[in-house]
Parts: C-alpha cells; structure tokens; sequence
C-alpha cells in the first residue's frame, strides 16, 4: 500500500449502504459489508485486505434474508456481527453470527444468534458498547432507545431497559461514546442527544437541525464529530456545546458520513453524496483555543480538506477505518464499490 | 674535561661564540675542541699564547693567507699606536687648562671684604632715618583718620533723617527703584536703632514704603502697564521681602482659570468652523467665535509672555498650563471626532489648535509645544482616519440593513436590486469622499500635516487595507455565514435573508472588481508617499490580498446563498417524503403540492437572482461545443430512460437495474456540480441540481409500492418543462432527473410505470388547474 493514491476496489453485486470495520479481527484487517436490494437475495461480504495489502479478498459470502441498512461488527467476537434490515415494509435488527468453518463454501447460511424485535417503527442502527468485551447493545428506532444484553453461547438477547425519546424528536442514528461507557450520543430531527444508559435520561443536547452522523474521537475525549445536510462537518467539544469548536466546510451535497481515526486524533473522514470521501485536518483542540476564536481559528488555518477521493461513481454512504491497521479506510459507493484506500501520505509528522 | 672547562665559565662562552663565528666556514669542528682552542687562540683574551697562536695559524693556513693575514695584523697594530698617541695628548692638554684656571681664581678674590663693610654702614642709617620720618607724622594721621570716620557717620544720619523726604519725592516721580534701593539700604541702620533715636524717621519712611508696595503691587497686577514696569515692579516688590510668591500662584491661578473660556469645545466646534467660513464673506460680522478664540489665545499667550518675564522663575508652571491647553484642545478634538465630521471641519479645528500651538509656541519655545502637538496631532490624525473608516463601514451596513426591514413587510418587487444600488452607490460614494477628504488632508499646509505627510499616506494606506478586511468579515457576519461570538446575534442569524446573502455576494464581487481597482489608482497617485519608510514590511495596502480575499467572500456567499435557498427545498423535500407511507401509497390522481412549492422556491430564486445577478452569456450553443460529453451522456441517459420505460413495462426490471450499471461504467460521470458562477443561470443552475441531487437522495431512503413509484414519476414529469425552461444546462437536469425516476424505480417494490397518456393527462390537468388558480389571483 505504499503511495496508494489509487485504492484497491471491490465490487458488490447490488446495490448498498453500510461497511464495518471487523475490530475483533486482530489478524488481519477485515470489513464487513452487506448489500441493499429491494427485490434480490441479499448478501453480507466478509472482506480481507491480504497480507501484502495489495489485493481485496471475499473471505466469506453469506446470504442475508432482507436488505441491509445498517451494519455493525461485535468489537469482542469476529464471527459476530449485527444487521438492521427492511423488508420494504417492515425493518427488522437481529444480530448474526458467521458460521464455523467459514470461507469454504461460497455462499453459506447465517446463523441468528437473536432477533432484536423491540421495535415496531423503522429501526435506524444498532450499536455495540465500545468497551471491548462488554454485551450490552442498542439498538435505536425512530423513537425509542433500547438497551440489550447479548448472551451469544444462549442465542439470546434481553432488553434491559427501553426508553421512548418522543415523537417529537425522531431519531435518525447514533455514536456509543468510548471514554464513557455510559453515554450516548443520538441525533435526532432538530437536536444531538446525550443519553445516560444508567439512568436512561436525557442529559444534554446540541441544538442542531438534520444532523445526519456523529462520531467520537477515540483519541481525544470530550471532541464529537457531526456531520450535517447542509453546513458540512462541526466539531464539539461536549463541555462546551453552544458553540462548534471547528467547522469544516463538508461536501458539495450532503456530507452522510463522518469518522474519527482511531489512531491519529487530528484525521477525520467523511463522505457524500456528493460522491466523494474527504480527508480532513482537524487541528483545534479545545484546551487552548478559548471559546470566542473557533471562527477565527478555522478561517487562519490553509485548507483543513488534506484530500478529497472522487473515483466513485454514485453516492457515497459507507465509510470505516482499520482499527488494526490505523491508515487504512474502507468506503462503499451506492454502486456496491467498496475501495480500501491509505492515508499513509497525508498522516502527521510524528 | 669539563672539570677544566668549568671555572671558565662566562668567558669561555663568550670565546666559544667568538670562534664559532670565526670558524664559521668549517662547522664540522666540534665545540669542544673549539673551545680548548679558545683560551690559547684569541688575541682579545688573556691567556693569549702567541706561539700556539702561531702554530695553529701555520697549520691551517697557506702561504697566502698567512702573509695576507700579516698585512693586515701590521695594520691593526699601526692603529692602535696611533689612538693611543692621541688619546695621551689630548690629557695632557686637559690638565694644562685646568691649572691656569685656578690660578685665575686665586688673584679675583682678594679685596672684597672691605666692600662689604661699606654696604653694611649704608643700610643701616637709612633705617634710622625712615623711623625718625614714622614717628613724626603718627599723631597727625591719626587725626585725619576720626574725622574722615565722623563725617561718614553724619552723612549717614542725614541720608535716614532724609529718607521720609526722599521717598515721598520718589513716589511723586514714580522713581520706585530708586526708593526701594533707599530703603533697602538704609534698612540696616533702621533695624538696630529704629527703635531709639531714629524712631520717628524709621516710621515715617515704613509708611511711605507701605504706598510704595501697594503701588508697586497695583502697578503689577494692572494689565495696562508696560509688561517692562510690571516686571520691574516685581523685583521691587521682591526686594522688598514682599511675598511675591503668593502673588504669582494668584495671577497664574487666573490664568489657569482663563484656560476654561479658551477650550474648543466639542459642541461649539463646528460652531466655530461654520462662522469661520461664513465670515469670510461678511468681514464686518466681528462676533464670529473663531474670531473671538483667536483673540483670546492671543490674550492668553501675551499674558504668559508678561508672566514669563515678571517670574523668571515660573517657567514650569507656565509651560504645564500651555501643554495642559494643548493637550485639552486635543482632547476635545478627539471628542468632536466621536460624531461624524468632515474633513473640512477637521481641517478647520486643526488649523485652529495649531494657530493656538504657534502662538504659545513663540511665548514659550522651550516647552516643546509643537512637539507634544505633533504627537497629539498624529494621535488625533490617527483616529480621524480610522473614524472615518469606520463611519463608512457603519454607512454601508445601514444602507443594507435599512432596505432590508422594508423588505420584510413590503411586496418583494425590486427590493434587492435597489439594496445592490443603494449599497454598491454607497461603496463608491464613500471611498470617492474619504479620498476627497484625505486629500485634503495631505493639500493642507499647517506646520505639523508637512511633517506628516508620509504618515498619513500610511495610516490611509493601511486604513484601507484595515477596512476592506474589516467589511469582508462584517459581510460574513451579516450573512450569517460566520456566527459572531455574541450569541444574541448567532439567533438572528436565521431570519437573514437569502436575498441579503445575494447581495452581499454580487456586493463583493462589485467590489473585488471595481471599487478595490479604483482604490489602488487612487492610492498610487496620490498617497504613495508613506510606503518605503513608515512600513518596512512592505505596503500597507495589498490590493491584490484583498481581491483575493473578496473573490474568496463573494464565493463564499454565493455557495452560502444557494445552501440558504436549497435548505429551504431540502425542508419541504424532507417533509414529503418522510410524511406518506409510500409502500401503502395510493395512485397517483395528481401532480403533488410540492412539485408547486418547489418550482415557487425557484422563481423566487430566479427572481432576486434576476434582480442582484448579471446574465450569463447565453450558454446553450457553448454547452455542446466546450462540454460535449455532457450531451452525449444526457442523451445516453435520455435512451436509457425511455429504454428502461419501455422494458420495466414488460417486467424485466432484474436486467433493467443491470443495465443502468452498465450504463453507468461506460458512460462519463456528469458533472453535477460544477463551480458557481456569477450569472443569473449558473446559480438557478446549481440550485435546482442541489435540489434534484436532494430529491433523488430522499427517494433512495424511502420504499415504493407501485402507486408510489407512479407518483413519484408523474412529479418528475411534471417538473421537467418548467425546469428546463429556468436552467441552463439541460442535459444535467436531464440526467438528475432520469436518476430520481431510476432512484424511484430501484426502491420500488413492483415497477409498473404510468401510461404515457394517463401521464400526459394528469399534467394537462395540472396545468389547467394552476393556470386557473393564476387568474383567480390576478382578478381577486
């Protein structure tokens, strides 16, 4: 992968939305990724990067009952990962589990390890808690929050606690804070929600019309990440929440995705429909930039955008870093193109 | 050996180096052997041997050498005899002068003594004869000595018994310094016997000194006087031990009270200026302030002048109260510059102070008024220029503000354009008048402005450059593009106008292109001067800086305006498509309102674009030949489209959504989004493809069943002859709307597309309809 300007593809056969990282694969570095058709038979791809880095391998072909609008990898299990899918008229969330001797045959069955069937609207995601080994789960709809606990050996899953965020406030997706297992971060119509999980109440809340996507940075605590339809990508600082600490100026359309390098805390990914993925420099932090200068700061810095990836042909929606190997991205186009790119020439002097 | 050499020592080394020198050509000799040679071979030395000597010389010379070595000894010692010859003789003659001149001495000396007795006797009579002399005239000098000392004393008695008299006399010829030098000298005498025999007199002369202060006193307070007389009545009075420090703290206390009446008051100033001017025409009109204030300054400066004289010693106060007025004159010059002040007016006050300054200035040079004027002058300069900045950047934000709360309440109309007109006016109107203004600033030749000419060049320079930063930012701020720090402001940002954001962008533009342009001419030909060494870090005004960072503005509020105006249809899109269930949807029996909604957005766009925008140059012809893959692609998209309408009817919608995948690998990307220009049909342009990229985004979150799918086409239908009646590049539009049905058609459950002829209907309908409702508006 050295000097990858040109990233490696993969292609689906349909159409899709959602990629992930495969954390618990300390091996190798893997994705998962599952396809969006409406009236095919849908497929979960288990992608591997070869040792090399060189090639994209399909380690694993598994077909997957309804189409796939979200998709999550358990951060302790490989094997183990989660779907949100819609059978066009109904959405459904379930969490699955790779067969045993998987790679073999090319197109095996799923196991379902529990149906997370809490939900009546339209489920937006799921998330796992980030603190490595834990089993508890949410899984999050329109108007409700719900906390589960996975017993993976009893293929089962029991909500521990539900709680409804109104009608007022429909809820569109979501970010498990890693530095406070205890928190979430929702966005929602008009607002970014803070969830206490002990309590189950609402704590804090960034007023901010059609957020689309939210992400911690793992590196630096108390920075969240968000990315909205119009006036791109914003950076908080959660002690702080009446003014964004930076502003990056996002896509040419919608900036649909956004994430945070696990590794390097000033990178920062997203991804439009404007069928591109940007590579951002987010230098302010906010421990010494008082709170009056975000404006200034972001107008003296050259250009924040350090690359703009455009080779894509159609939106794009999916968007995962490597955990194992920090430079590395994996994004999917609408198209069902997923290309693993490196950011090895743009990362910081160290 | 070197037992033997040893007592030698120091002579033996002096030896050793005499030989080696002289056996210099055969140095292989080796030194010891040298140096037992030594002791015998030199002539200098004691122990001589004249027979070693010889021996040696034999041995080591020829027959030439010897014999030439003879010549020469025979020389020497003939020499040597010769020296000594002289040297005997020459002694010989020394003793022979030496004898005869003791001789000489011997015979001098005798006969003296008896002179000397002589000499005694002498002396010693006229001794007694000059004591005889002393003796006889003591007694009568003694004599002449107490009368001298008794007449003196009566003249001094006659001089105090006189003085009353004397005094009076001077008082009557006003011959003050003589009566004080009277008094003062006869002050002693009067102090020891005032009091006994010379009481009556001691009186009398104190109470005439008494009319004697109080005339000096009323003679230094009386401006009439002479300032001379005053002076000179103040040393008297000094003289006197009247306390004339006192006096001076209550004069210059006057005076310092006077400063008072000579302020330039900030509200009297252009009081002051106008009667200035209006003066000049009626000369007879004497009641004119500045009139007035001159004269007054003048009083002032004479009585400083007079003061300085009189109180040699008051210099520090004098010259604290002149700097005190300087300085409130140019404290008040700094209030009366708070308001909004012309040049002119300015100019007036200025010329004014520093008419004051000059005046003091030639009273008290030493007080360095002109250079505590000059840097309150520059201070003052200083703020006037960036005031007048300032006061134009306030002039332009009111000019867009004003319009703007008008245009909340009144009809749209042409409002926008008349902000555009109103602010571009202002824009031009105010540099052009600052530039008049600071002209005549740099015309002006009042003594401090020559000095600071260059100054002000760079203070304009730098005050422009300051400026266009400062409205570039303020434009931000007004647009609600930056939110400033004030939180209040941050929540009026949402009622902003998109039309204001518009105009702000051309407003820009105009400005990158026309007014920074004039500014630099303006620049270079009249305030060039204080470049090289005021700013050694280059020039102050960087116009190509600033075009850069207008360019950069006006960008910036384009693409800000038209995310104002897409979010607003991405509002409306979003409520469509979250609001139905549109897998239960039912058939389509009309356009939908927001097909109605949207296109009024646009128009509405079109019409402020129309109003603040230029046209484009007409772009349809250049499309084809500059963009030709756009064509290609629109017309590949164009028979994909009626491909697919005709397939998806036979139900083969697998290979369909195969097909458009394919197509798509071959066919070019379209460039959706291309950069903005500013023309009125790049903006709509860019408008209505954000807002159709929007649509087709929504549409792929959603599900269809077919009646919603039918929908979802019969508005795309509709929506394609009014959009490509407002936008320029047909062949995206097209294309983007191709990708909505596409969008629709891959969410959609069972895809049955519409028959063209019921399509066709429900659009005439449509039509029908919303012409109807036209009319009904137009006659209600």
């Amino acid at each position: 992968m050295q000097g990858g300007s040109s990233g490696i593809g993969y292609g689906l056969k349909y159409q899709a939305r959602c990629i992930s990282d495969v954390k618990a694969d300390r091996d190798h570095t893997s994705f998962l990724t599952g396809t969006l058709s409406l009236k095919e038979e849908n497929e979960v791809h288990l992608l591997r990067l070869s040792s090399g880095g060189s090639e994209l391998l399909c380690e694993g072909l598994f077909s997957h009952p309804n189409e796939i609008w979200d998709l999550a990898s358990c951060p302790f299990d490989q094997r183990i990962f989660s779907t949100v899918f819609s059978t066009g008229e109904s959405f459904g969330a379930a969490i699955w589990q790779i067969p045993e001797p998987y790679g073999q045959s090319n197109s095996s069955t799923l196991e379902c390890v529990a149906s997370l069937d809490a939900h009546v609207g339209k489920i937006n995601c799921v998330l796992w808690c980030p603190s490595g080994n834990s089993d508890k789960l949410i899984s999050m709809d329109e108007q409700n929050l719900v906390l589960w606990s996975l017993d993976s050996s009893k293929k089962s899953a029991e909500v521990l606690s539900k709680e409804s965020a109104g009608m007022r406030h429909s809820l569109s997706g979501g970010a498990w804070n890693p530095h406070d297992v205890n928190s979430i971060a929702a966005t929602s119509e008009s607002s970014i929600q803070f969830w206490d999980l002990r309590t189950m109440k609402k704590v804090n809340s960034i007023e901010r019309a059609h957020v689309r996507n939210v992400d911690y940075n793992l590196k630096r605590e108390h920075i969240l990440v968000s990315a909205d339809d119009e006036s791109g990508i914003h950076l908080w600082d959660l002690r702080k929440t009446n003014v964004p600490v930076q502003e990056l100026p996002g896509h040419t359309h919608w900036t649909w995705a956004v994430r945070c390098n696990p590794e390097y805390e000033e990178l920062i990914l997203s991804v439009g429909t404007d069928s591109a993925v940007n590579l951002w420099f987010a230098s302010a932090s906010s421990e010494n930039k008082t709170a009056g200068s975000p404006v200034e700061a972001s107008r003296q810095r050259v250009n924040p955008l350090l690359n703009s990836y455009t080779d894509y042909e159609d939106s794009v929606y999916g968007l995962a870093w490597s955990l194992r190997e920090p430079w590395i991205f994996a994004s999917l186009s609408y198209d069902g193109r997923v290309v693993i790119e490196s950011v090895k020439p743009f990362l910081p002097r160290r | 050996m070197a037992t033997e050499a040893a007592p030698m020592d120091e002579k033996a080394k002096r030896m050793r180096d005499l030989l080696s020198s002289f056996y210099a050509p055969d140095p292989s000799i080796s030194t010891s052997n040298s140096s037992i040679n030594a002791s015998f071979d030199n002539i200098n030395s004691t122990s001589f041997d004249a027979d070693q000597y010889m021996d040696l010389m034999i041995k080591k010379s020829n027959l030439e050498v010897l014999l030439q070595r003879h010549v020469q000894m025979a020389a020497e010692i003939k020499n040597l005899d010769t020296d000594l010859q002289m040297l005997v003789y020459e002694n010989y003659n020394k003793f022979i002068s030496a004898t005869d001149t003791i001789k000489r001495m011997k015979s001098n000396i005798f006969g003296m003594e008896g002179n000397m007795d002589q000499l005694l006797q002498k002396i010693m009579s006229v001794q007694s004869r000059s004591d005889g002399v002393n003796t006889s005239l003591f007694e009568k000098r003694e004599h002449i000595e107490k009368l001298h000392r008794t007449r003196n004393l009566l003249r001094k008695v006659q001089f105090i018994y006189d003085l009353p008299a004397r005094l009076q006399k001077c008082i009557k010829s006003e011959a003050y310094g003589d009566a004080v030098r009277f008094y003062t000298g006869a002050m002693p005498i009067l102090k020891v016997y005032g009091d006994t025999s010379f009481q009556d007199c001691r009186r009398a002369s104190e109470e005439t000194i008494e009319i004697i202060i109080k005339n000096l006193q009323t003679k230094l307070f009386s401006d009439s006087e002479s300032i001379q007389a005053r002076a000179e009545a103040a040393v008297l009075l000094k003289q006197l031990d009247v306390p004339v420090d006192s006096l001076k703290a209550k004069l210059l206390e006057k005076l310092e009270q006077s400063l008072d009446g000579l302020q330039i008051k900030p509200e009297e100033a252009s009081k002051l200026v106008e009667h200035d001017d209006s003066s000049n025409d009626t000369e007879s009109n004497d009641q004119h302030p500045a009139k007035i204030h001159e004269d007054a300054v003048r009083g002032f400066s004479e009585a400083m002048r007079a003061y300085r004289e009189i109180f040699p010693d008051s210099e520090e106060r004098l010259f604290k109260l002149a700097r005190a007025l300087t300085a409130m004159h140019f404290e008040n010059m700094e209030l009366y510059i708070r308001k909004r002040v012309s040049a002119a007016d300015f100019l007036g006050i200025f010329r004014i102070i520093w008419e004051d300054v000059v005046l003091m200035d030639e009273v008290l040079p030493e007080a360095a008024l002109s250079d505590l004027s000059a840097e309150a002058a520059q201070v003052t300069l200083k703020q006037f220029v960036a005031r007048t900045f300032s006061h134009l950047q306030q002039d332009i934000s009111d000019t867009l503000l004003k319009f703007d709360i008008n245009q909340k309440e009144a009809v749209e109309g042409e409002v926008l354009k008349v902000i555009l007109e109103a602010s571009q006016k202002a824009v031009l109107q105010g540099t052009t008048n600052i530039f008049q203004d600071f002209r005549q600033l740099l015309d002006e030749n009042a003594g401090i402005f020559i000095k600071m000419r260059d100054l002000i060049s760079g203070w304009i320079q730098k005050g422009f450059q300051d400026f266009f930063r400062s409205l570039e930012a303020q434009f931000l701020v007004l647009s609600g593009k930056t939110s400033s720090s004030n939180d209040i402001e941050g929540k009026s940002s949402d009622k902003i106008h998109a039309g204001l954001i518009l105009v702000l962008a051309q407003l820009s533009v105009f400005i990158e292109q026309k007014v920074i342009p004039r500014v630099t001419e303006e620049i270079a030909a009249s305030f060039s001067g204080g470049n090289s060494q005021a700013f050694d870090n280059g020039p102050a005004f960087i116009p190509g800086e600033l075009c850069r960072v207008f360019h950069a503005a006006s960008e910036k509020l384009l693409q800000h305006y038209i995310d104002t105006r897409t979010q607003k249809v991405s509002v409306l899109l979003r409520k469509r498509f979250k609001t139905p269930n549109w897998v239960k949807h039912k058939e389509p029996r009309e356009v939908h309102m927001y097909v109605d909604m949207f296109l009024h957005e646009l128009e509405e766009v079109g019409k402020e674009v129309k109003q603040v925008l230029p046209q484009g140059t007409f772009r349809k012809h250049k499309r084809t030949d500059s963009n030709g893959s756009n064509t290609t692609t629109s017309s590949r998209s164009n028979t994909l489209h009626s491909d697919k309408m005709t397939r998806s009817n036979s139900q083969r919608a697998r290979s369909q959504l195969f097909e458009t995948h394919l197509a798509k690998l071959f066919k070019q990307k379209v460039e959706i989004f291309t950069k903005v220009e500013f023309t009125q049909e790049s903006v709509v342009t860019t408008t209505v493809k954000l807002c159709l990229k929007s649509l087709q985004e929504y549409v792929r979150l959603q599900t269809f069943n077919r009646s919603g799918f039918q929908q979802i086409q019969l508005d795309i239908q509709f929506l394609k002859a009014p959009l490509k009646e407002t936008v320029e590049d047909e062949a995206a539009i097209d294309f983007l709307l191709d990708e909505v049905i596409v969008a629709a058609s891959e969410r959609c459950l069972d895809v049955i597309p519409l028959e063209p002829p019921i399509l066709d209907k429900l659009i005439q309908a449509k039509l029908a309809k919303s012409k109807e409702h036209n009319n009904n508006t137009v006659s209600s």
